[in-house]
């Protein structure tokens, strides 16, 4: 992975593509912040706009372009990297417009926007990530030494007595001042000595201070905002999808004489992947899980068309292997016969683990077991394209717009070069499209249907049962306990369906704290096909560490947040433990609770990999009633956190939030169970999801437990991790009922 | 077959099955795509409409049933986003991907109608649409605010 942009290549380009003024879309007067567009996607730099680096372009009229490779999936990353920009240029924010940067000039350039943070240059987060952040403010800070320059020459002062501030150059000794927009020409033809160096924290005025609401709001308010569902283009048909109900079968035969009938219908088309020939397409990243599956497609001028025929269509298929699947109890039966076998594959050894159990007789030993669940984002699968003989053009919601792009390329045969991509905006993510299936779908059916753009819409049904599922899986741990009453010995076991990871386990600070260890897994070959899920394994180990850990305090007869300090003060980073105090204090641990009420803690971190500083760790404490006869209310949840230091503060709270609304909906409700190989649930009427009358009025996020370790760490995915066990603990406080598979809604949680 | 509805006030002629719903009549022959699909079964509320003022959930709405009704959309909601909904919306940061707040809008505008300073227990009872990345905290808190600006605005 390379670092910053390339410099010494930079080009200026003063645009000559007229395509109207830069403020044609997306500006209205009375929202006073800087403004992503309806279409967010690339556009010709506007009639005589300074390109100054393929990231930054600036307009006559003072509009800053900024360029950003990252769909944004609610998580800011446009309205990050507009933000920095603006601490460096000194323009005003009402003047910036982010846009997707284009993956066909990415390509055709030598990887000009993909160089910066290599094979996730195009990937759907970490906004605040080092290399991000280096290379916009460095164009930034380039760009307003050259306008500055540009200013001094034509006053003829010095360049170091030119202010840039509000996108305004002024001279204060003289009173002399011209916009950025005035100054393009001459900017155009300054060459610096050299590149500036961006500002030092110390001095940063907008960065870390201001917490600009996302850039695009505005146009999600009005409806005006293109999502990837919204595309609408001349001539444009639609289709209705089906694939094999059991993942992995495929399409034997279907009979479309009379659904051809049906009012609307142009085609019926299907897909066999098989039938593709295999690609020559060199690309930096493997494009094998993009693989698609067989189905049938029904196209029509208009969608409700396409559905109605597609419902009357009947099919036929071979299942293939997957329906020896019969039920969600065998596949629980196999992951629990895998966790008490031995062997497999060594995962982590610390230690001696034999003898530490030798030597310490009291042991706590607890199986756990997490399902199948889907990501569920709002906006259905979809997406749009329109091929012909040697041309591509691609409309999508991804979360990875160089994979969509190359899976374009290699599902259609169009070299890369003439293959046209355009970032939407994404309803919702949070995994489920990051692999590209999707956009090798909708090129698939539309490659069937060439010269006309076919926009290709999953039912929820069909998303849903056509997913890249977290993956089922459980573990055995065990641990002896020393005669402080911590773990001296843990020997853990993990087994799950393909693509399940002990990332949360073997890789967490739990490792570094307890001297003895021996972890090893198992793969159980399910059918059924994995992919991200907010927090990838993590998910799921944090749910069963945090809940043994507790077990564990319990046996020891420790109080449980107490236990886990006194566990990770032995950690080197200090983020866990003053995580851990800080929701101590902030949820009223301790004070007493009436029958039936619980608190219960949890502490986890995302993306350490083993290491001290590093990664973001979240501390939950939950407050939880149960009745009686067993129902769960979430009175209160406390979070605290820890990703070194922050750049904005409300962008961080918000992924607080709904990160632990995610991780609690995940924990509460969700569970795709199997019946004949096929996923069962289909909808939000068998696949729940928490409602406003479910979640905590609000939700307290405290910033007491950062370190103020050197770096911005990513903050999506960790709150999903410790709210489920935290509830758990809770619960167990609150019933004396210990739950150890998720999801809670289908568990007995009455008391007497 | 050709029927004329009446969409944010103005008449809009539509050659569609009179089963369609309304939903997927807004959004493919009218071309509006502010109304979102986002199950199908009036589970969501991502299509949340209005019509004759009240809530509706479009995707099972057919097309019959709209004729000579006054429907109003996103598009709709204001002119020139003035709505005091939008203007907390965005002042409060409190979309995350956005999908679902067209209806969530929708539904907090007939909430402030029928209700115009609304409890916290009267939004958990109105406000049953679903979003998946978790903005329930924001909505609730800017509804509220909302209400305060409704109210200033009507004393002033």
């Amino acid at each position: 992975m390379s670092g910053a942009a390339d410099f010494s290549r930079r080009v200026f380009v003063v645009s000559s593509l007229a395509v109207g003024g830069a403020l044609l879309m997306g500006l209205r007067e009375e929202v006073h912040g800087a403004e992503a567009q309806v279409r967010p996607w690339d556009k010709p730099n506007p009639d005589g706009a300074l390109e100054f680096t393929p990231w930054l372009s600036i307009a006559p009229d003072d509009i800053v372009t900024v360029r950003v490779t990252t769909p944004d999936i609610g998580n800011g990353v446009m309205t990050q990297a507009a933000a920095f920009v603006m601490e460096e240029l000194g323009c005003s924010w009402d003047k910036i417009r982010p846009e997707y940067a284009s993956t066909n000039r990415d390509y055709l350039n030598d990887g000009v926007y993909s160089k910066v943070a290599g094979i996730i240059g195009y990937f759907s987060g970490r906004s605040t990530g080092p290399e991000r952040m280096k290379t916009y403010m460095q164009v930034a800070a380039s760009a307003r030494e050259r306008l500055k320059s540009a200013a001094a020459q034509q006053w003829g002062v010095q360049s170091a007595e030119v202010i840039a501030q509000g996108g305004v150059l002024s001279h204060a000794a003289s009173g002399r001042h011209m916009r950025f927009g005035e100054a393009l020409p001459h900017a155009a033809r300054v060459r610096l000595d050299k590149e500036p160096q961006p500002k030092d924290r110390s001095e940063w005025t907008f960065l870390g201070k201001k917490t600009p609401s996302k850039v695009q709001i505005p146009e999600i308010v009005n409806g005006a905002a293109v999502y990837g569902m919204d595309i609408r283009l001349p001539n444009m048909v639609y289709a209705a999808l089906r694939q094999s109900p059991v993942q992995g079968g495929k399409l034997k035969a279907f009979d479309a004489t009379a659904v051809k009938a049906m009012p609307g219908v142009l085609a019926v088309v299907a897909v066999r992947p098989e039938d593709n020939k295999p690609s020559d397409l060199k690309t930096p990243f493997p494009l094998g899980n993009s693989r698609g599956a067989h189905g049938v497609a029904v196209i029509a001028e208009h969608y409700w068309q396409a559905r109605t025929a597609l419902d009357a269509l009947q099919i036929q298929w071979d299942d293939g292997p997957g329906a020896q699947w019969k039920s969600t109890a065998q596949m629980y039966q196999a992951l629990h016969q895998a966790v008490e076998r031995t062997g497999g594959n060594p995962e982590k050894s610390v230690g001696n683990v034999e003898t530490a159990f030798k030597n310490n007789s009291t042991v706590v030993e607890a199986t756990y077991l997490t399902p199948y669940c889907e990501q569920a984002p709002m906006e259905p699968l979809n997406g749009t394209a329109l091929v012909d003989k040697d041309r591509v053009e691609v409309w999508h919601p991804t979360q990875h717009s160089q994979m969509a792009f190359l899976v374009a390329s290699d599902e259609s045969g169009v070299p890369p070069q003439n293959v046209h991509f355009h970032q939407t905006y994404v309803g919702g993510g949070f995994g489920r499209r990051v692999f590209g299936d999707d956009v090798r779908m909708v090129v698939a059916v539309a490659k069937q249907f060439p010269g006309r753009p076919v926009h290709v819409i999953w039912s929820r049904e069909e998303a849903t049962r056509q997913g890249r599922y977290r993956a089922a899986m459980a573990s055995k741990l065990k641990a002896c306990l020393g005669p402080d009453g911590l773990p001296a010995g843990l020997k853990a076991r993990a087994a799950g369906g393909p693509g399940f990871s002990v990332s949360g386990l073997a890789d967490t600070a739990l490792m570094g704290v307890i001297p003895n260890i021996e972890v090893d897994s198992e793969v159980v070959p399910f059918h059924i096909l994995s992919g991200p899920y907010r927090g990838p394994g993590y998910n799921s180990n944090a749910f069963m560490v945090e809940t043994f850990l507790d077990e564990c305090a319990h046996a020891a007869g420790i109080d449980p947040l107490e236990y886990r300090i006194k566990l990770y003060g032995k950690w080197g980073d200090i983020g866990w433990v003053k995580c851990l105090q800080e929701v101590k204090k902030k949820s009223g641990w301790g004070e007493p609770l009436p029958k039936g009420q619980g608190r219960g803690v949890a502490v986890a971190n995302w993306g350490m990999r083993g290491a001290v500083d590093a990664g973001t760790t979240v501390a939950t404490v939950a407050k939880v009633e149960v009745s009686r006869d067993g129902k769960l209310k979430i009175l209160q949840l406390d979070v605290a956190f820890d990703t070194g230091r922050v750049m904005n503060e409300d962008a961080v709270r918000v992924e607080l939030e709904g990160g632990t609304i995610f991780g609690l909906n995940m924990t509460l409700n969700e569970e795709l169970t199997i019946h004949d190989g096929q996923v069962v649930e289909g909808n939000f009427d068998t696949y729940p999801m928490l409602r406003m009358v479910n979640v905590p009025k609000t939700i307290g996020v405290h910033f007491g437990g950062l370190s103020d370790a050197p770096r911005y760490n990513e903050i999506g995915e960790p709150p999903a991790g410790s709210v489920g066990p935290a509830v758990g603990n809770a619960i167990f406080a609150a019933t004396g009922k210990r739950l150890r598979t998720t999801p809670f809604r289908k568990q007995d949680l009455s008391w007497t | 077959m050709s029927v004329s509805i009446d969409v944010n006030g103005a008449p809009k002629l539509v050659e569609a099955d009179p089963a369609t719903p309304l939903l997927w009549v807004l959004r493919d022959y009218l071309g509006m795509t502010g109304t979102k699909f986002g199950c199908g079964i009036a589970q969501c509320g991502a299509c949340t409409v209005h019509v004759e003022g009240r809530p509706v959930r479009s995707c099972q709405y057919p097309l019959s049933a709209a004729v000579g009704q006054k429907i109003t959309t996103i598009e709709g909601l204001s002119p020139d986003s003035s709505h005091p909904l939008q203007k907390v919306w965005v002042e409060m940061n409190v979309p995350q991907c956005g999908y679902c707040q067209s209806g969530m809008l929708m539904a907090a505008a007939a909430l402030l109608k029928q209700s115009p300073h609304p409890s916290d227990d009267e939004i958990d009872l109105y406000i049953n649409n679903i979003c998946r990345c978790g903005t329930y905290p924001r909505v609730r808190a800017a509804i509220h605010r909302a209400a305060d600006m409704l109210a200033q605005a009507s004393h002033t």
